[in-house]
Formats: structure tokens, sequence, C-alpha cells
């Protein structure tokens, strides 16, 4: 039951992150590699606060979603002051430098990470309790999304990712626009990070490799980049589906091979069978799914 | 009394390329002010220093009066430049409904702290939007057209919505780059009267066109612009008989 429930919370932190990448990157248009670095200075900030201090550890996840917006807040604009392509290479040295900073500093724990955390919850109730804070997160994460870019403000998003200077040549500031749904989103890896930490109690910075970034990138293009339950669907399969098979108990020797094969074929099937993702329209281009 | 736009010394070249020579041009409120030349004569880059797509190497840009330079592409548009694209550049992923929802400028539901905790001004603000936008369909006959995905329309349709779009703001000045290419019979009716109501609703329009006639018809004035330069400005009738322009332009 541990376990599974540990499962949970894992798939319930991604269903976070991939949410926040999708509104990023899939309805922002905004190219960045940096998504793992923004939920580890959440991870990182809360866990360091919560060791150091006696803030409650709410006001830390807040405080650490903070520090990522913030930070998420001077890369873009100075990215985007340049080109929209510069963002792409600026947030992979955002990343790569970050991270490095990470492991090279002593109070963070360096490269063996940040142990710890006190355990916040304690007694037999405690993964349950974690279980259903996570999730309620998740889903509110999902919804709030949703809610945002089904609206007006979804409409004015599809503008600018379809023409950016007709839609900036109707007086809308496209530039503060993409700030804004950046900050959001990095924002928000910023929540799944603190929730990470209080969780595990220890942030190794190895969770946070530039390659997690694909990891989640895979979440949404498999459920479908663009739409809100996609992301969800993405998570839930890419992670369920490797734990999946190792109840089939079979030996490490085969097992490893395994999942990865199946995790490829399985990436390359749904993008052959629905290219828009398990969620998206297949065929038709996409529209808003606006107030229309 | 000001024009509505005055520029003064306008200068612009890419590279080796003068795309914008010394430009002086007037445009007064209520006037439909022809712009014509030769390919890459600099019509669409002349609209572009205006709008704020491009800033001018020198030169100075007054709206009413007011020098904009320093104010980017979307303040400009605030300020009440309104304008088309020769390649219409319309949302095309969206209906012809939303293409026009989107274009109010002081829209409220942009506000991410409206949209979390207006709601009532959200919906207010997209209950006059929409008034609009029927109103505007409903001037070019395109009602019926609200709720289709706007690639999906006939291209001369797809034109007037570039127009219709503009139209979602008040302001003075109206931009039109090219609006009649590609566009005949009942559209091409339509686009004429709207322009002509605009002008004398009061704005101050500047129509990029080959189209002779339509120049002809809709403007009293008109300039003609070669290499960056204004070559002629005056009456269309002058213009249009003057055999150096007609040599330049048409290359007979
Ligand atoms: N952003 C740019 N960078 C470099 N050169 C440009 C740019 N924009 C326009 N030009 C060049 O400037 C010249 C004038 O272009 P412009 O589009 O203003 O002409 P035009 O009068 O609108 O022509 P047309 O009737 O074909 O639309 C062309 O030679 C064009 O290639
Ligand atoms: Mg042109």
């Amino acid at each position: 039951m541990e376990y599974l429930s540990t499962i949970g919370i894992l798939i319930a932190i991604y269903v976070i992150l991939a949410a926040s990448y999708n509104l990023v990157i899939g309805y922002g248009g905004l190219a960045t590699v940096a998504h793992p670095i923004f939920f580890a200075i959440g991870a990182y900030v809360s866990g360091l606060l919560a060791i150091h201090t006696s803030l409650p550890p709410p006001v830390t996840v807040l405080v650490g979603a903070a520090c990522a917006m913030l930070a998420s807040l001077l890369l873009a604009a100075s990215a985007l002051r340049v080109s929209g392509d510069y963002l792409l290479i600026a947030s992979l040295g955002f990343q790569l430098g970050l991270l490095q900073l990470i492991k090279n500093l002593e109070f963070t724990g360096g490269p063996g990470g940040l142990g710890g955390i006190p355990a916040t919850i304690v007694g037999p109730a405690r993964t349950p309790a974690y279980l259903v804070i996570a999730a309620l997160l998740a889903i509110a994460t999902v919804f709030a999304i949703r809610a945002l870019v089904r609206g007006p403000y979804g409409r004015a998003i599809t503008a600018m990712r379809d023409e950016e200077l007709a839609f900036t040549a109707l007086g809308r500031n496209a530039m503060s626009m993409k700030l804004v749904i950046f900050a959001i989103g990095c924002g928000i890896a910023g929540v799944a990070g603190g929730l990470y930490a209080f969780y595990f109690q220890y942030v190794s910075p190895d969770q946070f490799e530039v390659l997690q970034s694909a990891a989640i990138l895979t979440m949404v293009v498999l459920g479908g980049m663009g739409t809100a339950f996609g992301p969800v669907v993405g998570a839930v399969l890419l992670l369920a589906i490797p734990q999946a098979i190792t109840f089939l108990q079979l030996p490490p020797s085969i097992m490893a091979p395994m999942q990865g094969i199946i995790f490829t074929v399985l990436v390359l099937v749904f993008l052959f069978l629905r290219p828009a993702g398990i969620m998206g329209h297949a065929g038709r281009r996409r529209r808003t799914a606006g107030l229309t | 009394m000001n024009p509505v736009l005055r520029t003064e010394g306008l200068n612009k070249r890419f590279g080796g390329i003068v795309v914008s020579d010394d430009v002086n041009l007037t445009i007064a409120a209520g006037e439909i002010l022809g712009l014509i030349g030769p390919n890459g004569a600099g019509k669409t880059s002349l609209f572009n220093l205006i709008s704020g797509v491009l800033r001018p190497d020198s030169g100075t840009i007054r709206l009413n009066g007011q020098a904009v330079n320093g104010q980017p592409l979307y303040r400009r548009a605030r300020m009440g430049v309104a304008r088309t694209w020769q390649h219409m550049l319309l949302f095309r992923s969206m209906t012809v409904m939303e293409n026009l929802l989107v274009a109010p400028r002081h829209y409220v539901g942009e506000s991410i702290l409206q949209v979390a905790f207006g709601r009532r001004s959200v919906r207010a603000a997209e209950h006059a939007a929409r008034e609009r936008a029927h109103a505007i369909l409903n001037r070019m006959a395109l009602d019926d057209s609200a709720d289709m995905l706007v690639t999906d329309l006939p291209f001369g349709q797809q034109k007037l919505i570039g127009l219709a779009r503009a139209l979602m703001n008040d302001g003075p000045l109206l931009l039109l780059d090219e609006p009649m290419a590609g566009v005949e019979g009942a559209a091409y009716e339509t686009m004429q009267r709207v322009v002509r109501q605009e002008a004398e609703s009061g704005r101050a329009v500047c129509v990029v066109e080959h189209n002779v006639s339509f120049i002809r018809d809709l403007c009293s004035r008109a300039v003609f612009m070669a290499n960056g330069r204004i070559l002629q400005d005056g009456p269309v009738e002058e213009l249009i008989s003057s055999s150096t322009l007609t040599e330049l332009y048409f290359g007979v």
C-alpha cells in the first residue's frame, strides 16, 4: 500500500509538472527546457526553509513557488527581449548553470543532496495524507489551467500564438502576456517541488537534470499538447505502465530493457496513431475551446 | 488644426535598400488617401513605420500632433492606429467571431487578475465585444459566417474579416494594405462601401492599392511612391494621368 501510495504521489507531482509545462509550451508556445530547475527551486527553497526556520510548511511551499516564479521572470524577461528562439537556448543555459551551482554550494547539500527535511506529518496517516494533498493539488492545477485557457484569456493566447504581429497591432501586449504565462507555469512547477521535498524529506540534484524536461515533454506530447487533460493522461501512462511491469516480477536483467522498449514503442505507436496526442483532436485543425 | 497623421523626414533603410527616403506625409480626418507605387516601393514599410512595427532611422511620426516615435506597436494601436495586412494575418485556428472578439484593445479578459477575480466585468466586456462584432459583420453581410473557421471562408471574405478585425477598435487612423488584392464581386462592393463609411465617420484612412479604379473611386488625393520616395502628392486624376508616373508604374 505504502508503495502504491508513493507511486500515486509521484504521479500527482508529475501531473502538476506536465500540466504546467503544457501551459508554457503547449498553450503559450514558449520553448523552454528549464522546467526541472523551477521544480528544483521550489524543492530546495521549501526544504531549506523547513530545515532552518519554523515557518508553516504551506508558507515554505509558497515561498518556494514565488522564488521559482521570480527566477522564471528574470530568465524570460531577458531572453524574450532578444527573441522567442533565444528562450530555448537561454533556458538550457539557465537549467545547466543553476543546477551546477546547486551541486557546488554547501548549504544545498552539494552533489549529495539536501537531507533532513522535517517529516511535518508523522504517524501511519502520513502517506495517505500526502496522497490526498498531492491529488488535490494536481486536480486544482489542472482545473485552474483549464479555466484559464478556456475563457477570453485562452482566446488571446491562441491569437498570440497564431499571429503575434497582428495580435500586438491590435493593442495587446504580447510580451507581458508571455511573461505572465511563463511565470505562472514555472511557479506551479515550484509548488510541485515543495510537495516533493516535504514528502520525500530528501532532495538530490540528480532529480532535476535537464533530461527531466524530455520526460515531462513526452507526457505532454503523448497525452496531447495544448489540451487540458492530455498532461494528466500522459503522466499517468508514463509513470504507471513501467510500474505495472514491475508487478510481473521478472528478473531485473529482463525488466530494465523491457521497460525501455515498452516505453519507446508506446510513444512511437501513439505518435503514429494520434499525432495530436491521446486527448488531442486528431486530423482537425486545432481550435480554441473558447466561449463561442 | 493638426492632421491626424504627419510624418516628418522619415528615413529607413535595410542595408543597401532604401525603403523610406525623406517621407513627409499628412492625412487629415475624414480623408481617404491613396498610396500607390510599384512593387518594392516601400508602401508596406511606410505602414510598418507608422504603426510601429519598424523603427525609423530618423524622422518623426506625429499622431494628432503628438510624436509617437518612442511608442511600441501595441501602444500606438492603443492610441488609435488601426491597420490591416497585405497578407491578412488572421488568427487561423479561430472562428470569425473569435477573430473579432480578440481585437478590442482594452479587453479586460486579457488581465489575469480580471479573469480570476472580475468575472462580472469580463462577462460585460465579452457581451459588449460580441455586440460590436455582430454589428460589424452585419454591415458586411457576413452574419452567417460568424461561427465558421476563418480559413474556411472564401478569400474575399477573409479580406473583409481583416478589415472587420481592425474596426473592432475606435481610433483616428486606419491603414489598409492592399484591401482589394484578389477581391471581387460582392466583397468588392462591400469593401468599398465600408471604407467610405469609415472615412465619413471621421477616420483618416490610407489605402495602399494597385487597383487604380478603386483608388479613383474612393480617393480625391493620392501619393505616388517609388524607391522609398514620394514622387508626387496631389489629386488622383493628375497622378494617374501623369505620364512619367505611369511609365514608372506600369513600365510602358
Ligand atoms: N524587414 C525587412 N528586411 C529587409 N528588407 C525588407 C524588409 N521589409 C521590406 N524589405 C524590402 O524593402 C523593400 C520595400 O518593401 P515593401 O514591402 O515596403 O514594398 P511595397 O511597396 O509594399 O511592395 P508591394 O507592392 O510588393 O507590397 C523591398 O525591397 C523589400 O524586400
Ligand atoms: Mg506591400
